[in-house]
């Protein structure tokens, strides 16, 4: 076996059940952590009313259903005159069964020349003769439609400073009763010449392991949480982000990635220790 | 005989400006068994600390096996410190048994198992230890450490072996014991230095001993 491995073997053969149990607590931490930074990636937008915000989404599209009765003539003369307003960017004559199977007649697919002209469009086109129905489509994600209000963003963003400082704080603990366990060893490592750079990466791999677990602890929540989700149907809307499987996996991957990086920053506060007097082959 | 310790002109300073060493001039043969004996804080850890390479010399120069102390590399110093056995003073054993304490530090060497094994097995029947293999180092009586304490210095075969305060909390019998179990260490290739406050027992009577005193060597 590579010494390497031996040794951060022996290493995690010294974890006690109080250094455990600041790991426990530290990855914990970390796992809130990452939970934290993937319901900024997984919560979805919500309708401007659930977010209090008076912006309307802009009008991106609109469909103006004509009736089967209408003549060819007469739906090539709307075209025209449709196609011929200032407001208009493009129009698209399509046949319903086009869009929707069951449905018959024909199809004006509209594009307003900007957003603040399209409420008008609307209106002028809804007083057109032969017209059965007039649907806006609005356009997606625009403007800021954040489900999270203010204050949310503010609770989130200070609970990932709160769990990354209290992480810290019990990871130097589980690492000081971690290394007091296995202090002869470092010692006697030291002394026979082991390099600093086979002594430091043990400690740093403890915290590379935390990290991992609480990313992969936080990938199979969100797994099981996509199950719960698709199972039930027609999910909460909060819950939309759950319903893709792809975007879950993008989600744990990164915070799996950011798990092993915060456990390593994490190992390598707790390697400072490692200078302690304590540790010195010779008093 | 090849020189396996040549020192010249070395001093060391504390960080408070006490002169410790003062132009230490000291060679030592290859196979050869030497013992420095002085008074306490008279310098005798901190000049086996620098032959042993853990700490950089000051001002003068160290040779050990042909190998410039001062000047080596921060990897080839740790390279030569893995040809060095050191048992330090107040050695204390890791809570394992004797065996895996042996185990231990031949692993981390990079031996593979079996050959840690046969190396474990042949240090700890060089010191006298291999009936007591099987119990936990913290049982073990205060010779019996000293034993243990020799059995990691010389288990990977090193080509020097430091000893400091080997004595230290041994009755006068046990002193004999432990200075005729160093004597045997050091048979064929193997260079062995020791320091002591003493008094040194007599079975050491005719072996090379010298005194640091005041900071500088001097042959008894």
């Amino acid at each position: 076996m590579n010494p390497f491995l031996f040794l951060f073997r022996e290493l995690l053969g010294s974890i006690r059940a109080r250094s455990a149990l600041f790991f426990a607590l530290t990855g914990l931490l970390l796992f809130v952590f990452l939970a934290v930074v993937g319901t900024f990636f997984l919560v979805p937008p919500s309708s401007p009313a659930e977010a209090g915000e008076e912006a309307v989404l802009p009008i991106e599209e609109i469909r103006v259903h004509l009736s089967p009765r209408l003549s060819s003539a007469t739906v090539d003369r709307m075209f025209l005159e449709i196609r011929a307003r200032e407001d208009v960017g493009r129009v698209v004559f399509r046949f319903s069964q086009e869009l929707d199977r069951d449905a018959s007649g024909g199809v004006f697919v509209i594009g307003p020349t900007s957003p603040d002209v399209a409420p008008a469009l609307v209106e002028a086109l809804r007083s057109l003769n032969g017209v059965t129905e007039v649907i806006e489509r609005r356009s997606p994600g625009e403007p800021d439609r954040s489900p999270l209000s203010t204050a949310a963003r503010i609770g989130l963003l200070s609970s990932l400073v709160v769990t990354i400082a209290l992480s810290l704080l019990f990871a130097r603990i589980g690492y000081r009763e971690l290394l007091r366990s296995f202090a002869g060893e470092i010692r006697l490592l030291r002394l026979s010449g082991i390099s600093e750079r086979t002594v430091v990466p043990l400690t740093v791999g403890v915290g590379v392991v935390i990290g991992f677990l609480a990313g992969l602890l936080l990938l199979v929540i969100l797994y099981v949480l996509h199950y719960v989700v698709v199972s039930q149907g027609t999910p909460p809307a909060i819950f939309e982000g759950l319903t893709s499987g792809g975007r879950i996996l993008g989600v744990s991957l990164i915070n799996l990635l950011l798990g092993l990086v915060l456990g390593g920053l994490i190992g390598l506060f707790g390697a400072g220790l490692l200078g302690s007097r304590e540790f010195r082959p010779i008093p | 005989m090849a020189v396996m310790i040549q020192v010249s002109e070395l001093h060391f300073t504390t960080e408070d400006g006490v002169k410790v060493l003062e132009d230490i001039h000291l060679r030592v043969e290859q196979g050869e068994l030497l013992y420095i004996v002085g008074p306490a804080s008279s310098g005798k850890s901190l000049l086996l600390g620098l032959l042993g390479g853990q700490l950089p010399p000051q001002r003068g120069q160290i040779l050990v096996h042909g190998r410039n102390v001062g000047r080596l590399s921060p990897e080839r110093r740790l390279e030569l410190r893995q040809r060095i056995g050191y048992l330090p003073q107040g050695f204390a054993p890791l809570s394992r048994t004797v065996h895996e304490n042996v185990l231990f530090k031949l692993r981390s060497l990079g031996n593979f198992r079996e050959q840690a094994e046969e190396k474990a097995i042949l240090a700890l029947e060089a010191t006298g230890l291999i009936r007591l293999q099987g119990v936990e180092a913290a049982e073990l009586s205060s010779l019996d450490r000293v034993r243990l304490g020799l059995a990691l210095a010389v288990c990977d075969d090193p080509l020097l072996l430091l000893i400091d305060e080997p004595f230290e909390g041994l009755d006068a019998n046990e002193c004999g014991e432990a200075c005729l179990l160093i004597d045997r260490l050091h048979t064929g290739h193997l260079t062995v230095v020791a320091a002591t406050r003493g008094p040194l027992p007599d079975v050491t009577r005719g072996q090379r001993i010298v005194r640091l005193v005041d900071g500088a060597v001097m042959e008894s």
